[in-house]
């Protein structure tokens, strides 16, 4: 067996790769936020004062960004500081920057606050203590709605042989990457500089702007290494404050939080509650009608890709005649909802899945054939109206349910074997672009996203690139650059980078190719290949080396080829959308998953012994880097399946902004798992491929729901699957 | 973190006349929970005495007793086979204690130190009839753990006084189970330690992993009689421990789901105690 070695492996495990927490400049100053001592309430006055008495200190607050930025139309809706109302504890009023970081925290907490407390917002169903009505879309604290139907849903329920109405609950989760937020701003000769820890370096130069008021044309965002994204490095968190402090104290300032305020700050999954009503005659689902309440903390009204993006997966993948399906964006005195690796995927699949188990247990069938007969397939529609393009899922259900039975033969007494299916689409965003750089010596893609981990830039586009030039590993580089030189690109979000990038390299490898055959005699297609270690571009048997194709001054330089992808694919019938924005999917992948489990009949204890894997990517492009991400997304699927779950008390308060009550799994709790790749079913990304960031994730917490029920009975329904929720179930207590 | 300066004294006069120096220095020894204190701002020290030079790393069998070094890394006593062997209680309960990269910092003199209300080791020490022997100023004595341990965070230890190491004489049995929301890094919900230290067969009982300390259930062991409990007994025994241990909520675990545990946690311990093994 070969062992091969990402190429940024090397860098990381000597401690050469430097990350945003790395980060530092000569003569820099260090920042620290000044967060509301409240989750809700007035802002009654920020006095900067005995702060700034302290040596070296600088400070920053809304009374201030006139000055600093002068003209500066700041964003009404969105205030970086406080302004009159606290909407979540620890949102900023103030920053400051002092030479170290201990008189950075001490100068932040001489800033005196003075706020007058009012209760807070903050449990669901405090707020709606009767599940809402068709009204609670005029609720004050409904800041988004979203609604679609097909078909007379209340009709099909009235006829139906089995009704079945279950609710559902799913807490908050963060992403918990190792490396915590951090970033190191620079300002001068009118540039605003910025180096971050980022998903998306053109996210924050967008989002840098609208917060400022600057244009993006003065701004510099350069990515650093990425200690690991899963959604919460996606747009600015802290790089606006950061840059104030740089222009008030006129030196570099770093700013980062430590892990605490990475947990209260970040923006994370918030609660929700979902209901689920289904019918079904003579085995067939004749209608499901879905309820969400999700807490987006204080995010902006207008915002609804939470409730309405969320909600497809409520949907699917099963054919439903008739639905209607409704959700609420709820604000309370947290943070702003954030994505985390498959925005809400995991939790609302966990419900539909366990939902239809408990479905089937009542119409007397058996779940997994129930599932069966009802997935989607090529070519059906969606409850939406849209098409469905190649599918990998039923394949992937099949090899599952093969695995499942030899498990069953082998498990024993107080043990289960169960299966989830999940499934998601590849998001090519808002497109991306890149350049082909070529030399006598190698292929450069010239690209501006820097490696979050996953290894879609490094290994994922580095592998398109080797196989639209036919080019071995060591003959394709790539390059990053920060905003101001890379071309355009929207993010490492949504499983979409190597599809979305890789869909560029392929144009741009066609136009290298395009521009190569005018200079080369002969007809048919021209191909790049090594020879004697060069490069040598052949056609039709003619060969010439790349060295002798260049003119002089491209021999130093290179020639460029460009290429971009830009768009989604798929519609879906409007009509069928009553209220907010539904989203077609670009392509449809999935996943079946097989978790077998032990569970303690007398303290609901869980243990995962073995698990499987079996998912549709379409293509796959690199299989190393594609089978590393179903291994991670298992362990963080079981993560929200058994253990994590973020906890605020009545106040508004993170009551467990720590690792220890914060509990991600441990090796200990994380069998290895076998990964199949179920191949055939091309996707949106190039050669066919799907993107597989995300997919990894969504099907873990409903497939271990389903494993426990199989071991012991237990039908939970309220995430994540502790011993107490598990022994509460088995009605132990 | 605040800044604190670190001394690390070479002989034990030293480490006593830097902390009689010093009312208000912290002792550090592994420093796996001291540390995230310090971090967190629940405890406050401008300076640490460390305690990693003296030369208490130790472990020393006599016959079927044993003396442990206050500075013994708990993966070395993890590591030995005769603690295994003749002490599987104490090994059991070290094992629970944080991961293999912390135990290799941590220690048992850091654990009873520091008096955490979750301690593992304190209830099976209480089971064990162990003794912790001090050295301060006044010279050296000897305390039993129950009259060690005070309070949640509380101990007898004195102004400059260290300890110097656990003895734990021999044990017939023991056994200590617990229950976690992840088994790994996690601090229990509730614990159970059960051994049988007395020449006359008789069991001792503790209860842990809940707010103040860890407690000894002589009722409890009463209950259970001499040497192989009958089920009526045990069943005896559970009824009592549920009923009697005071239980509290808190963000780890409910209090009917803390009964509940009682009663599992120790009809296991008591049957892997007699040899019967049984689930963890």
């Amino acid at each position: 067996m070969s062992v091969s070695f990402r190429p940024d492996a090397a860098a990381k495990l000597a401690g050469a790769a430097q990350y945003g927490t790395d980060l530092a400049a000569p003569g820099m100053l260090w920042g620290a936020l000044v967060g509301a001592p409240v989750a809700h309430g007035r802002l009654r006055a920020v006095d900067l004062a005995p702060a700034r008495a302290l040596p070296g200190v600088v400070a920053v607050g809304s009374a201030e960004l006139d000055a600093l930025i002068p003209g500066g139309g700041r964003d009404a809706d969105r205030p970086l500081f406080a302004v009159r109302e606290i909407a979540y504890r620890n949102q900023p009023v103030a920053a400051v920057a002092a030479p170290t970081l201990a008189a950075a925290r001490r100068a932040a907490a001489a800033v005196r606050v003075e706020v007058e407390g009012a209760p807070a917002v903050v449990d669901l169903e405090t707020i709606f203590p009767e599940w809402p009505g068709s009204g609670a879309a005029g609720s004050p604290h409904v800041i988004a709605h979203v609604r679609a139907r097909h078909g007379d849903v209340a009709a099909e329920l009235r006829r139906a042989e089995h009704v079945v109405e279950e609710t559902y609950r799913t807490p908050s989760v963060h992403q918990v990457a190792l490396e915590p937020h951090a970033c190191l701003a620079t300002v001068g000769d009118g540039i605003w500089h910025v180096a971050t820890s980022t998903q998306s370096p053109f996210g924050v130069r967008e989002d840098v702007s609208s917060l400022l008021g600057i244009p993006e044309a003065s701004i510099v965002v350069e990515g650093t290494w990425v200690g690991g994204g899963f959604g919460g490095k996606g747009s600015s968190l802290l790089e606006p404050f950061a840059l104030l402090l740089a222009r008030a104290a006129g030196r570099p300032v770093r700013l980062a939080l430590d892990y605490r305020s990475e947990f209260e700050l970040g923006r994370t999954t918030l609660p929700s509650v979902i209901r689920l009503t289904t019918g079904v005659t003579d085995g067939a689902i004749v209608a499901r009608r879905v309820r969400l309440l999700l807490d987006v903390g204080s995010s902006l009204p207008g915002r609804d890709f939470a409730t309405g993006y969320s909600i497809g997966f409520l949907l699917g993948p099963y054919r439903t005649p008739a639905f209607e399906v409704e959700g609420y964006g709820i604000r309370t005195n947290k943070p702003p909802f954030g994505p985390h690796r498959a925005p809400f995927a995991p939790q609302c699949v966990f419900a539909v899945e366990s939902h239809l188990n408990e479905v089937a247990r009542v119409a007397g069938l058996d779940p997994v054939e129930f599932k069966a007969r009802h997935l989607w397939k090529e070519d059906d529609a969606t409850p939406l109206g849209q098409r469905v393009l190649a599918f990998g899922l039923p394949a992937a259900l099949e090899h599952a349910r093969a695995v499942a039975r030899r498990w069953r033969a082998e498990a024993a007494p107080g043990e289960g074997v169960g299966i989830g299916l999940g499934f998601w689409s590849t998001s090519t965003g808002a497109g991306g672009e890149v350049r082909l750089l070529l030399t006598p010596e190698a292929v450069t893609v010239e690209q501006g996203e820097r490696e979050i981990g996953s290894g879609s830039v490094l290994r994922g586009l580095a592998a398109v690139a080797e196989r639209a030039l036919g080019l071995p590993a060591d003959r394709i580089r790539i390059a990053y650059a920060d905003t101001a030189r890379a071309p355009f690109d929207s993010g490492v979000y949504g499983s979409r980078t190597t599809g979305a990038l890789g869909r560029a390299i392929l144009e741009a490898a066609e136009s290298l190719q395009a521009t190569l055959a005018k200079r080369i005699a002969g007809e048919g297609p021209v191909t790049l290949v090594v020879r004697d270690g060069e490069l040598v571009v052949a056609r039709a048997g003619r060969s010439s080396p790349v060295r002798e194709l260049l003119r002089p001054d491209e021999v130093e330089r290179g020639i460029v080829a460009a290429g971009r992808h830009y768009g989604r694919g798929g519609s879906i019938d409007e009509a069928r959308v009553v209220d907010g924005t539904f989203y077609p999917y670009t392509d449809f992948t999935g996943a079946a998953h097989v978790a077998w489990v032990a569970v303690d009949p007398e303290t609901g204890a869980v243990r995962v012994r073995r698990y499987a894997a079996f998912h549709d990517a379409g293509t796959v492009i690199d299989p190393a880097t594609a089978r590393a991400q179903i291994e991670g997304g298992i362990a963080m699927g079981l993560g929200i399946a058994l253990t994590e779950e973020a906890i605020w008390s009545e106040d508004g308060r993170l009551t467990n902004p720590h690792l220890l009550d914060y509990r991600i799994p441990t090796l200990g709790e994380v069998p290895i798992p076998e990964v199949t790749f179920v191949e055939g079913f091309p996707g949106a990304g190039p050669f066919g491929a799907k993107g597989l960031g995300e997919p990894p994730i969504i099907p873990v917490p409903a497939t271990v729901a389903a494993a426990v029920r199989e071991a012991s009975g237990a039908h939970v329904t309220e995430l994540p699957l502790t011993p107490e929720r598990v022994a509460r179930a088995l009605k132990l207590l | 973190m605040t800044p604190f300066s670190l001394v690390a004294p070479a002989s034990v006069d030293e480490a006593v006349a830097a902390l009689r120096s010093d009312a208000a220095a912290g002792i550090l020894a592994g420093g796996t929970d001291l540390l995230l204190d310090l971090d967190e701002g629940r405890t406050r020290a401008e300076r640490l005495v460390s305690l990693r030079r003296l030369p208490w790393r130790t472990l020393d069998w006599t016959g079927e007793a044993l003396a442990i070094g206050s500075t013994l890394p708990l993966r070395e006593l993890e590591d030995d086979p005769d603690v295994r062997r003749r002490l599987p209680g104490l090994w059991q309960a070290v094992r629970a204690v944080g991961s293999v990269a912390l135990r290799h910092r941590a220690t048992i003199g850091g654990n009873l130190g520091r008096a955490a209300p979750a301690s593992d080791l304190i209830p099976v020490l209480l089971t064990l009839d162990a003794e912790i022997e001090l050295v301060g100023p006044a010279g050296t004595r000897t305390l039993p753990v129950d009259r060690f341990v005070l309070a949640s965070r509380r101990t007898a230890l004195g102004p400059a006084e260290l300890i110097r190491s656990v003895r734990i004489p021999a044990a017939r049995a023991s056994a200590y189970r617990w229950q976690r929301v992840r088994p790994a890094n996690d601090i229990s919900q509730l614990a159970v330690a059960v051994a049988r230290v007395a020449a006359d067969g008789g069991w001792r009982v503790a209860v842990g992993g809940i707010p103040p300390r860890a407690t000894l259930l002589p009722d409890v062991a009463e209950a259970l009689g001499r040497g192989r409990p009958t089920d009526a007994a045990l069943r005896a025994a559970a009824d009592r421990a549920s009923r009697d241990v005071a239980l509290v909520a808190d963000r780890r675990a409910s209090e009917e789901y803390r009964r509940r545990l009682v009663g599992t946690l120790l009809r296991r311990a008591v049957a892997d105690g007699l040899g019967g093994g049984g689930p963890a």
